[in-house]
């Protein structure tokens, strides 16, 4: 693009658009979308799904292929594939996000916010008409690239239609993603899913939960302050992890674990090794004054939903506890069944998710409260049949990315 | 083998780097003296390396569980990443931020031994952990980097003696930059989808993250097509650092903050 062309005196609107006439435009769009929320009676979000966004999405691209093709000249495409078009569309769009990301995206004391709709700016006509400036100057450089081939635009390609593929499927996407939440007992089959509208959906095959597992980290040790009842930051370092043999210095007190039980019971002064529902984690402690030299034994546990929890004054000032263990990991070992009789085993753990006709299963949640003796396990289930296209454009600016990196940029290469 | 060997083990690799980076700071003066540097920073990495794999197979589990064990892995591909950089690019000072780093996250774990077993929790336990948090501290110190060398643009063109070297050494920082900024967030979007069952949630993290890459997106676009409007340029790549700054640290302080889930990542 011409620098050059920077001097010559030009009025507005002349030939060819640049800077100024494409904030115009930015400006205008926004603004009418603006106008739309204010006065748009509906506050529904905008989606569109099967089969209406296929053929927008299909009727999309031959619009755009064919003003590249034949409308090029025209005044509108020539500035559309220009430089101007898309950098004022990109900072605009930055503009709307960088909104989002000031307004907190929930109903606002502020009236001009839910009036103009900034606290949804995802589904504010503003943003979508801006984001359809936006997706048409890259799909028509894209296309114009596309058509005039060459090696050297590989990574142009790479870039820009991934990215294109990437947003389009995310956006026209939405309607057809499905996201059902579902419980499930131990021992207790269940297809009936909620959606996000709290909606029950009936699945055409059930779950069923043999088993929840838990697996805990162990429960650490902290020191709390008697006054305030608050844990005492041993001078900036973590709190240790509960292990027999372990010694652990706070202050001037040594701390000795010389027993723990992961699952325990009280009985009489001491605790022993139990195995039912709710039994607390506990440990012995020896501690040391290192000041006085004198020792002191004890029983401390973190206690449960129904056991108490035990802590264990060491002084005027603190106290010894034990933490709640945290969780380290969490996995259903279910069994699903279908109509015909089937039944397929798996494992569902967070991050490790099961796809199942059409449908990726996920490890959500439980009863929190019971912790590892939760008989609940919550799953998730998303169905996105847009997911391979968006996939696709996703890996192709990988690539793009990789391309980029190695081979720098055209303007220092030049010289 | 365990974390007890640690002390040992990593005293070696620290040791072998920080002599290295050494000569690689003489290196400036006397270019010969790159090879010593080199072969120091690689013996290095060969101890971490064993480290890293006697570890595993003791634990019998990839040593991806708990903080100590992702800063070991980020102190493993830190210097791997430089190297490539390297190789690519030449720049020496990059391959030395990066050897830095890594031996930086070997001395966390060394003086905060009882963060070893300091419990990571089950969402953040995934393959992507580490590429998405690694690939995205070197893209923020690559693009720090581009600014400060534009504000030495500033400071030149303010003395009227401007070289468009400068310029073109911003423009590369930023490709580099930009380049490992797409792939951070582009794992961040897997992982949240084998994780949470959706890419993108606009949480303020992301919302601020797709910002920064924005402003570079425009810093790229207006350098092509306007390589003679230098300080134009240079201011574009001012506001995409405060952007970069204000999701980096910032976010906490807006208002948007208590809805976000990324912070709980302190790495
Ligand atoms: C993944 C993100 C993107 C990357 C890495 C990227 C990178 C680039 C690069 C390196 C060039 C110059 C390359 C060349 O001339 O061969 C370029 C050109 C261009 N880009 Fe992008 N870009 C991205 C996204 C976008 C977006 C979102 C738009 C528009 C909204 C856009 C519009 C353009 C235009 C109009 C050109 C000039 C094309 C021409 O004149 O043929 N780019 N881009």
């Amino acid at each position: 693009m011409s620098d050059d062309n920077f001097k010559i005196q030009r009025n507005l609107w002349e030939n060819p658009w640049g800077y100024v006439e494409s904030f115009f435009i930015g400006f205008g769009l926004i603004i009418t979308g603006l106008f739309l929320e204010v006065f748009s009676s509906s506050k529904n979000a905008f989606t569109i799904s099967y089969p209406y966004n296929v053929f927008f999405l299909v009727g999309y691209m031959l619009l755009l292929f064919m003003l590249f093709k034949w409308f090029s000249n025209t005044q509108l495409i020539r500035w559309l594939t220009k430089v101007p078009a898309s950098i004022s569309s990109i900072a605009l769009v930055t503009f709307m996000v960088m909104i989002m990301g000031i307004i907190p995206q929930v109903t606002s004391q502020n009236n001009l916010i839910n009036n103009l709709g900034l606290n949804h700016i995802t589904s504010n006509w503003a943003f979508l008409l801006i984001l359809f400036q936006f997706l048409t100057c890259l799909g028509l450089i894209s296309i114009k690239r596309i058509l005039q081939f060459k090696w050297s635009n590989f990574g142009f390609i790479l870039n820009h239609v991934g990215l294109f593929l990437t947003l389009i499927a995310g956006i026209l996407g939405t309607g057809d993603l499905q996201r059902l939440s579902l419980n499930v007992y131990e021992g207790k089959p269940n297809w009936i899913a909620t959606d996000l509208n709290g909606q029950e959906v009936e699945l055409p095959f059930a779950f069923y939960l043999k088993d929840f597992l838990i697996d805990e980290y162990n429960p650490k040790l902290a020191l709390v302050d008697n006054k305030t009842g608050s844990i005492s930051h041993n001078d900036g370092k973590n709190l240790y992890l509960v292990e027999k043999g372990e010694t652990y210095y706070f202050h001037n007190f040594e701390v000795k674990i010389n027993e723990f039980f992961p699952n325990s019971g009280r009985f009489g002064k001491r605790y022993e090794p139990v195995n039912e529902i709710g039994s607390p984690p506990s440990a012995s402690i020896s501690v040391k004054n290192t000041k006085t030299d004198s020792v002191q034994n004890a029983w401390i546990s973190s206690g449960s939903f129904r056991y108490p929890y035990e802590s264990f004054k060491i002084s005027e000032d603190y106290s010894v506890v034990m933490t709640i263990p945290e969780v380290k990991k969490f996995s259903s070992d279910i069994d699903i069944l279908t109509k015909e009789g089937e039944r397929i085993s798996t494992i569902l753990e967070v991050n490790k998710p099961y796809k199942y006709k059409g449908w990726k299963i996920y490890q959500l949640s439980y009863d929190e409260k019971m912790g590892k003796w939760s008989n609940l396990s919550v799953l998730e289930l998303v169905k996105d049949p847009w997911l391979p296209l968006i996939y696709t454009g996703i890996f192709m600016m990988i690539a793009g990315a990789i391309y980029m990196f190695w081979m720098g940029n055209k303007i220092t290469k030049n010289n | 083998m365990t974390w007890i060997d640690f002390p040992l083990y990593g005293s070696i690799i620290g040791i072998l780097w920080i002599i290295g980076l050494l000569f690689l700071v003489i290196s400036y003066k006397k270019q010969a003296v790159l090879k010593i540097a080199n072969l120091l920073f690689i013996t290095g990495w060969a101890v971490l390396l064993l480290f890293v794999i006697k570890l595993w197979l003791e634990l019998d589990r990839p040593p991806m569980r708990t903080l100590g064990e992702t800063r070991l892995w980020y102190a493993t591909f830190l210097p791997l990443i430089g190297f490539v950089t390297y190789i690519r690019w030449k720049y020496k000072w990059f391959l030395a931020y990066s050897i830095g780093m890594a031996t930086m996250f070997l001395a966390i774990n060394y003086l905060n031994p009882e963060t070893y077993s300091k419990t990571l929790m089950p969402a953040l336990q995934s393959p992507w952990f580490i590429p998405h948090v690694l690939v995205y501290l070197f893209s923020y110190a690559v693009l720090a980097a581009s600014s400060i060398v534009a504000i030495k643009g500033w400071y030149d063109s303010y003395k009227q003696k401007f070289n468009i070297e400068t310029l073109k050494l911003a423009d590369n920082l930023v490709y580099i930059g930009f380049a490992f900024l797409t792939l951070g967030l582009l794992f961040g979007a897997l992982w949240a989808k084998e994780a949470w069952g959706h890419y993108w949630t606009w949480d303020p993290k992301e919302v601020w993250a797709f910002l920064t890459w924005m402003g570079y997106l425009i810093y790229i676009h207006y350098r092509n097509f306007h390589i003679h409007k230098t300080k134009q340029a240079l201011t574009i790549l001012a506001m995409a650092f405060v952007v970069l700054l204000v999701c980096w640290f910032g976010v906490n302080y807006l208002p948007v903050a208590n809805t976000s889930v990324h912070t709980y990542t302190n790495y």
